[in-house]
C-alpha cells in the first residue's frame, strides 16, 4: 500500500501540474474581472502543494501492512473485463442484449450459477431492459446489429 | 397562518394518488437499499435520476426523498440482525442493537429504530417548515461575496468531518472543482481542458460521475470485501415488537436528544448523517448514569443514533432547498436533479417553485408513517432481500449505470467515461482518498466560481469584499478554521505530548 500511496501522492502532484500548466493558456484577469484561468491556476497550485505533501508524509513513514492487491482482487479484474467486453459489443448487440449478456456472464464468471440459470437470466434482463428503458422510459438505446435484426 | 396555508396546498400535492405512490416507491426502496450493505441513497438516486427526466419534478423529488430518509431505517435492519451496517449511518447502531438481537430483544431493537427515526422524523419537519423558508428569505439579502464564502465554508466543513486525513479531503475537493471547471467557460465561452474532444466541451455531466464513483466503484469495492455478516437465528415475530415500560422509559429523553442532535448536525454543510448518528451516540453515552451498559445492549444506544440520523436527513434539506447548498452527498445528487429539471434551489425557490417545495415537505410526513408501517408489519420480506445474490444485484447496478450514462446525452463516450470514474473512485476508496467532498466540489463548482468572478468583478478585483461583509467574513472564517482544524489538531497533540513527557520530571 506504501507504493500505492506514493503513487497517488505523485498523481495528483502530475495533476497539478498539467492543470497549472494548461491553465496559463487560459487568460487569467480580463477587463470584465478574472478570467477563465484565473480558478484553474489557483486549484492546480493547490493539488501541487497537496501532493507534495502526501508524499513527503509517506515517504517519512513507515510501510502498511495492507496489501493494496487482495485475493479478491482478481474478482474485479474480471468484472472490468467483463464490462469493458460489455461496452466494446454495444455496437454489435446494442445496449439491451449487451447488458443482458452482461449480467448472464457476471452470475457464470463471478456467481459460479449454473449455466441454464445464467441464460435465461439474461433473456430475460434483455427483454426487460428493451421494454422498461426503450419503451416504457423511451431511452432511444442503440439496438446494433443483432437488435436489428431481431427488429428492436 | 401562512404556514398552515402552506402546509395545506403541500399536503394536497402530496396525496394525490400518483404522488403517494412515488412516495411509497421512494421509501420502498430506500429501505431495500438500506437494507443491502454496499448501495447507499446517492447511488440509487444517481441511478435512478437519468430515468426520471420525463417525469413530473415534484412527484421524482417525492420519490428520492423518501430513498434518502427510507435508507436510514433500512440500514437498521442488517446492523441489529447481523451486525452489518446497511449504511454507513446506522454503524453506531450495531454496537447495541446486535447485542440486544443476541439477548433475544431484536424485536424491541428494531421497533424503538422505527419509531424513534419516526419521532425524530416528525419532528424534525415541523421545525423544517418554520426555519426554512425564514432562512431562505434571509438569504435573499445574499449576493456573489456570500455565495463564495459560503460554498469556501462548505469545503472547508468538509475537511472537519470529511475523513482523519485531511490532505485527502483537501485533494478531492480540489479534483471535484477542477472536473467542473472542465468544459466551456460561461463568461467567456472559451473551452478549458476538453483539448479538442467535441464531447467535453459540455462539461462533464455530474450524473456520469455519481454513476462512476457511486456505482459501479461500489460494485468492484463489494466484491473485493463483501460484508458478510451471519442472521441471528429465529423469528422476528408481531409481538417481540412491543417495548416492556423500563425501555420506553431508558428511550424516550435518548430519542429527543438524537433528534435535537441530528437536526443540527443535518444543517452544516458537510455535517452529515452519519456525523449525526455518531455524535448522539458518543453524547448519549456521555449523560448515561451507567455508561459501562453501552455496547452491551443498551436501548439508549439503539435509540439516539437511530433518531439522530432521521432527523439529520431531514434537516439536510433546509441548506438545499433555502440555500442551494447540499449538506450531504444524497442532497447533492438531489441537486442535479433539481438542476437537471431546470429549477434552481435557493432563496427565491420557496416563491417561484411553492408548490414543489411544500409538496416534498408534506410528502415527509405521508413518507415517515409509510416507513413506520414497514418496519413494524414488514421486516421478515426486508431481511429475505438479503438472501438474493450479489452478482444479480451487481448487474443491476452496471445496467442502471451505464443506462444512466448513456441517457445524459445519448453518447457512448459518456458510458467510458462513467466506467473511468468507477475506476478512480474504486482506487480513491482503497487509497482512503473521501469521495464525498469530490462529489460536493464538483456539484457547487460552478455556483462557486461563478460567485467568485462575479465579487471579484464587483469589486475590481479585490479580495476586500470578502471581508467587509459581515455575512461573507462569518463564512469565510468559519470556513478558514475547518482548513486550519488539521493544523490546530496537530498542534494540540504535539501539546498534550510536551506535557505528558515533561510531568515525570517536574
Amino acid at each position: 500500500m506504501w507504493l500505492a500511496d506514493l503513487i497517488s501522492g505523485l498523481a495528483v502532484l502530475t495533476l497539478g501540474v498539467g492543470i497549472v500548466y494548461f491553465s496559463t493558456d487560459l487568460t487569467y484577469m480580463s477587463e470584465y474581472g478574472p478570467g477563465p484561468g484565473f480558478l484553474p491556476l489557483y486549484l492546480g497550485l493547490g493539488l501541487i502543494a497537496c501532493g507534495i505533501a502526501v508524499a513527503v508524509k509517506i515517504l517519512k513513514k513507515p510501510e502498511r501492512a495492507e496489501k493494496f492487491f487482495k485475493p479478491r482482487t482478481i474478482l474485479n479484474v474480471y468484472a472490468l473485463i467483463i464490462i469493458a467486453v460489455t461496452f466494446v459489443l454495444f455496437p454489435v448487440f446494442g445496449f439491451s442484449i449487451g447488458l443482458g449478456l452482461y449480467v448472464g456472464a457476471t452470475m457464470r464468471a463471478i456467481g459460479k450459477h449454473r449455466w441454464l440459470t445464467c441464460g435465461l437470466t439474461a433473456a430475460v434482463t434483455a427483454v426487460c431492459i428493451h421494454f422498461v428503458f426503450g419503451h416504457w422510459l423511451d431511452i432511444p438505446l442503440p439496438t446494433g446489429i443483432v437488435g436489428g435484426w431481431i427488429g428492436w | 397562518m401562512d404556514l398552515l396555508h402552506h402546509l395545506y396546498t403541500g399536503f394536497a400535492i402530496a396525496l394525490t394518488l400518483n404522488n403517494i405512490l412515488y412516495c411509497l416507491a421512494g421509501v420502498f426502496m430506500g429501505q431495500i437499499v438500506g437494507v443491502l450493505p454496499g448501495i447507499g441513497a446517492p447511488t440509487a438516486i444517481a441511478l435512478l435520476l437519468p430515468i426520471t427526466f420525463s417525469a413530473n419534478p415534484t412527484s421524482a423529488l417525492i420519490m428520492f426523498a423518501g430513498i434518502y430518509y427510507g435508507v436510514a431505517y433500512g440500514g437498521t435492519i442488517t446492523s441489529v440482525l447481523i451486525n452489518v451496517p446497511g449504511e454507513s449511518s446506522t454503524v453506531m447502531t450495531c454496537l447495541d442493537g446486535y447485542q440486544m438481537a443476541l439477548k433475544g430483544r431484536a424485536g424491541a431493537a428494531l421497533s424503538i429504530a422505527a419509531i424513534g427515526s419516526w419521532i425524530a422524523g416528525t419532528g424534525s419537519i415541523i421545525i423544517l417548515m418554520t426555519f426554512a423558508p425564514a432562512l431562505a428569505k434571509f438569504a435573499l439579502r445574499f449576493g456573489p461575496p456570500e455565495y463564495f464564502c459560503l460554498a469556501f465554508m462548505a469545503f472547508g466543513l468538509l475537511t472537519v468531518f470529511g475523513g482523519d486525513q485531511p490532505i485527502k479531503t483537501m485533494i478531492t475537493t480540489l479534483i471535484g472543482l477542477f472536473l467542473a471547471t472542465i468544459g466551456l467557460d460561461v463568461v467567456s465561452g472559451k473551452p478549458r481542458f476538453a483539448f479538442d474532444i467535441p464531447q467535453l466541451l459540455g462539461g462533464i455531466d455530474f450524473i456520469v460521475i455519481i454513476c462512476g464513483v457511486f456505482g459501479v466503484a461500489e460494485v468492484f469495492n463489494s466484491l473485493e470485501e463483501p460484508e458478510e455478516g451471519e442472521l441471528i437465528k429465529g423469528k422476528v415475530r408481531l409481538r417481540d415488537l412491543f417495548l416492556t415500560m423500563d425501555e420506553w422509559i431508558a428511550s424516550r429523553w435518548a430519542i429527543v436528544r438524537g433528534s435535537v442532535i441530528g437536526f443540527f448536525i443535518g444543517l452544516i454543510p458537510a455535517g452529515g448523517i452519519t456525523t449525526a448518528s455518531f455524535i448522539a451516540y458518543l453524547a448519549e453515552k456521555r449523560v448515561s448514569k451507567r455508561p459501562e451498559r453501552f455496547g452491551t445492549g443498551a436501548i439508549e444506544g439503539v435509540a439516539a443514533p437511530e433518531s439522530a440520523n432521521n432527523a439529520a436527513s431531514i434537516s439536510g434539506f433546509a441548506p438545499l432547498l433555502a440555500l442551494g447548498i447540499p449538506g450531504s452527498p444524497t442532497t447533492a445528487v438531489m441537486l442535479a436533479g433539481f438542476m437537471m429539471w431546470g429549477i434552481r434551489p435557493g432563496p427565491l425557490l420557496f416563491q417561484t417553485n411553492a408548490n414543489l417545495v411544500w409538496g416534498l415537505i408534506a410528502s415527509m410526513y405521508v413518507g415517515n408513517f409509510l416507513l413506520l408501517l414497514m418496519n413494524i408489519f414488514l421486516i421478515p420480506p426486508f431481511v429475505a432481500i438479503l438472501r438474493v445474490p450479489y452478482t444479480i444485484l451487481m448487474g443491476f447496478i452496471v445496467i442502471f449505470a451505464s443506462v444512466g450514462a448513456f441517457s445524459v446525452n445519448n453518447n457512448l463516450f459518456d458510458v467510458w467515461m462513467m466506467l473511468g470514474f468507477a475506476l478512480l473512485g474504486y482506487v480513491m476508496k482503497k487509497l482512503q482518498y473521501p469521495i464525498v467532498p469530490l462529489v460536493l466540489a464538483m456539484v457547487l463548482g460552478r455556483l462557486a466560481e461563478n460567485s467568485l468572478r462575479q465579487a471579484l468583478t464587483i469589486s475590481g478585483g479585490s479580495l476586500a469584499i470578502f471581508f467587509t461583509r459581515p455575512f461573507s467574513l462569518i463564512f469565510i472564517a468559519v470556513g478558514i478554521f475547518g482548513y486550519m482544524t488539521p493544523v490546530l489538531r496537530w498542534a494540540l497533540k504535539g501539546r498534550r505530548r510536551v506535557s505528558v513527557d515533561v510531568a515525570p520530571d517536574s
